[in-house]
């Protein structure tokens, strides 16, 4: 198959050989991306390999209040360098995939994830610790990728390498329609789809069977047994995984169910300590919060078996809050609501949701007596992205803490 | 389905998305109404709250009749 990208929702169809002809023409390079295309945002991330130059991520729906905070300047104000007639030598897919596999040890790709303390938090990776999970070999050949992630998140950018690096297709699934979603897998012959569970859950019930579907893998949140008893109805074929994966430490753990076991090649890298999983610095990415050789995740797990370990993941540490595989820091939402006239106070905490796993409740403490909740909101769109914005806000005299003083946070 | 359809504004509104002014039980909760997941976990919340059923509970449902029927199998 020489299908590059596709997408049914734009009727987007890029072969290989478009992508040749666009990367050899392309005359400027710009480090940032902040793109709604998820073709854009991967020719980007190739162009950046072959140039050998850094590459930062930002999600499309970024405000611009944000970046300015994120990168402490706007981004009309980034510059953009003058490449003209420094690719024309690719000339076929096996140079392309030849020249990125020796990708250069000084590439950066840098993307951004909630942070605890406020601002999403910048990580950069280099070419060894993105691909380190990534398999080449003809076992990968013929696969052909449901992309279900959005493109700037740290599984997105896996789930790119892993088929940029095979020449495998990549078809676009995240947020279209669950009969879209269904009509790419038979169109396409989809064969491996990466998702979190809540992508899964939308796409129940159903009655029509994908056979082309040879594994699913999910992550992100923990995986129910009824989802996937129904997954296993609709694709007859797939092998299921879960695979741990974090921003930081990128993908390090798979399981068949919802036990983990640590590899062995990891034995002395990954350890549990009061409960907490722990990792070693060099199975990181760049990251400021590493202090010594070892890396808290905040991931809380129970111990299952000894020997072999195996575990379970229960909650997080700290206070994020996972809205369909979403992170949100109730942290930041917090101080966004605050700087809203006519708030006095605010709590954000988590409700669990049938839908999402989890749903952002706020409740706000006024002292002007005409601040509604629709005005909040208007405000809210300009300052954080969608899945951040509390979806129910309760107007209350006094903030619920816990006995210690702490806002609570379910 | 009035209650409905009030509860369907409140969540579009909350998304500065177009209210609906029709509905019938085929209509389609993402394609008619133009919800999207962020909606629908809204969405199930509201009902509960109104209703108390969680219409997700066994699995997505598609269009306006199979609401009615999860609230009539109370």
């Amino acid at each position: 198959m020489s299908i590059f990208y596709a997408d049914i929702s734009k009727d987007q169809l890029v072969n290989w050989d478009d992508l040749l002809v666009e990367l050899k023409r392309t005359e400027r390079f710009s480090q940032y991306c902040q793109e709604v295309d998820f073709y854009i945002v991967f020719k980007q991330i190739i162009l950046s390999l072959l140039l050998k130059r850094e590459i930062v991520l930002l999600d499309a729906d970024f405000s611009n209040d944000e970046i300015n905070r994120l990168l402490d300047k706007p981004l009309s104000e980034s510059s953009v360098i003058d490449v003209k007639d420094e690719l024309s030598s690719i000339d076929s897919k096996e140079i392309l995939l030849r020249r990125l596999q020796k990708t250069s040890k000084d590439w950066r790709i840098t993307l951004f994830t909630s942070g605890t303390t406020g601002l999403p938090k910048r990580i950069s990776h280099s070419f060894e610790s993105i691909t380190r999970f990534v398999k080449i070999s003809d076992n990968h050949a013929a696969d052909v990728w449901g992309f279900a992630y959005n493109p700037t998140h740290m599984a997105g950018i896996q789930v790119f390498f892993q088929a940029l690096l095979n020449g495998n297709p990549l078809v676009r699934l995240f947020c279209l329609s669950k009969e879209q979603i269904f009509k790419s897998t038979s169109d396409y012959k989809i064969t491996n789809i990466s998702a979190t569970p809540t992508f899964y859950r939308l796409l129940l019930p159903e009655s029509s069977q994908h056979p082309s579907v040879k594994r699913l893998t999910s992550g992100g949140e923990k995986f129910d047994e009824k989802t996937i008893n129904s997954l296993k109805q609709i694709f007859p074929n797939a092998k299921i995984t879960n695979v741990y994966a974090s921003t930081e430490a990128g993908t390090l753990l798979a399981s068949s169910g919802n036990d983990f076991f640590i590899k062995p090649e990891f034995k002395d890298l990954i350890k549990i300590e009061d409960n907490e999983l722990i990792i070693h610095q060099s199975l990181m990415g760049d990251f400021d919060s590493v202090s010594g050789d070892w890396y808290r995740t905040g991931d809380m797990v129970e111990i299952v078996s000894q020997k072999p370990v195996s575990f379970r993941f229960l909650s997080r540490k700290n206070e994020m809050i996972n809205v369909g595989g979403y992170k949100v820091n109730p942290h930041e939402v917090e101080d966004a609501i605050r700087e809203i006239d006519g708030v006095s106070d605010v709590r954000v905490y988590a409700k669990s949701n049938s839908v999402l796993g989890n749903i952002i409740y706020s409740e706000i403490v006024k002292n002007d007596i005409h601040l509604d909740e629709s005005s909040i909101r208007t405000q809210l769109q300009t300052k954080l992205q969608e899945f951040k914005i509390p979806r129910l806000i309760k107007f209350v005299e006094m903030i619920s803490t816990t006995r210690t003083g702490k806002i609570k946070r379910n | 389905m009035e209650k409905i359809k009030e509860i369907f504004n409140t969540v579009l509104t909350n998304r500065g998305k177009q209210e609906v002014s029709d509905i019938t039980e085929i209509s389609s909760l993402r394609n008619d109404i133009g919800f999207d997941s962020l909606d629908l976990a809204e969405l199930t919340v509201r009902i509960e709250a109104e209703y108390d059923v969680d219409i997700f509970e066994d699995g997505i449902v598609n269009t306006v009749g199979e609401i009615l029927q999860k609230l009539e199998e109370k």
